[in-house]
């Protein structure tokens, strides 16, 4: 009798459904940066509404990595359906701690699947997923100086949110 | 096609219908209810999820009349079909029941298979 899950595909259930979930969230997470863009740009900093479109473009290029790496190695990618996300802000410093906190939960998420491709001792897709475990370090470096950034500069001085806003849109580019 | 030709291998059986491999198609057959479907692996995943996906708490709490059915289709088969409650839950235990046997069959194969592993 043919193995014929195997012959399909490489990927173990438990990972298939993690990684699906993991497209989800990267989903998700495009959508809060973009909604967070549109309250920038509406409120006047469009340098760091700027940065924001950039970060969305990128939350969902690395779902769509994940989401092909799945059907690659035989899986079945499905693809996320996303729900309502914050639209509105207090205040610009508010984003930013919704911007740090979204990427702690996606690295505490990243760092889950690596645990299991070990444990089902897929060891592929853990290698494809330390792109992702050093890229969340970035992210989450980035979005740690933004907060930096508001305890440097202070918001309420008379040019205060303006320099905040080009310095923001400076992280993790050449300094 | 039967499930006890050669070349083919029976997976689940209940009281409502059975599966089987066919290593010569490399299919998987399902007969429920009278009805006899053809998939591939992944489809029948696919099918199968469909399947898990539906909310039976709901269904049995929800006393509208639409909710005593749920259509399932499988396009790629042609195949749809309203299937009340106690189907859902018959269909259920031998998708699942099947899946079972073949992620088993596939540990063997790892563990017991041509492979050789060197251990210290």
């Amino acid at each position: 009798m043919k193995d014929l899950v195997r012959m399909r595909t490489s990927l173990k259930e438990e990972i298939e459904i993690a990684l699906n979930a993991q497209v989800k969230m990267e989903s998700e997470a495009s959508q809060k940066y973009l909604a967070m863009a549109s309250w920038l740009d509406q409120n006047g900093f469009e340098h760091t509404a700027a940065y924001m479109y950039k970060q969305s473009d990128e939350e969902r290029e690395h779902g769509l990595k994940i989401f092909k790496y799945i059907n690659e190695v035989g899986g079945a990618a499905i693809t996320p359906t996303v729900g309502e996300v914050q639209q509105e802000f207090g205040s610009m410093r508010e984003v930013f701690e919704a911007a740090l906190q979204s990427e702690i939960a996606v690295t505490n998420a990243i760092n889950k699947i690596v645990t299991k491709c070990r444990q089902a001792e897929d060891y592929a897709t853990e290698d494809f997923m330390m792109w992702y475990v050093t890229e969340q370090r970035e992210e989450e470096k980035n979005a740690r100086r933004a907060l930096e950034l508001f305890d440097l500069i202070d918001a309420n001085s008379p040019t205060g949110k303006f320099e905040l806003d080009k310095q923001i849109a400076k992280i993790g580019s050449a300094e | 096609m039967l499930y006890d030709s050669p070349d083919t291998t029976l997976l689940y059986e209940t009281k409502k219908g059975r599966t089987w491999q066919c290593d010569l198609t490399d299919k998987l057959f399902l007969e429920f209810d009278g009805m006899v479907l053809a998939f591939r692996v992944q489809d029948f995943f696919a099918f199968r999820r469909r399947v898990n996906k539906v909310d039976i708490l709901e269904m049995i709490f929800d006393l509208s009349d639409d909710r005593d059915f749920e259509v399932i289709e499988a396009p790629l088969h042609n195949f749809v079909h309203r299937f009340a409650l106690c189907e859902l839950i018959q269909l259920r235990d031998l998708l699942n029941g099947t899946k079972f046997s073949l992620d088993l069959h596939s540990m063997l194969h790892e563990v017991l298979g041509s492979s050789y592993v060197v251990l210290d």
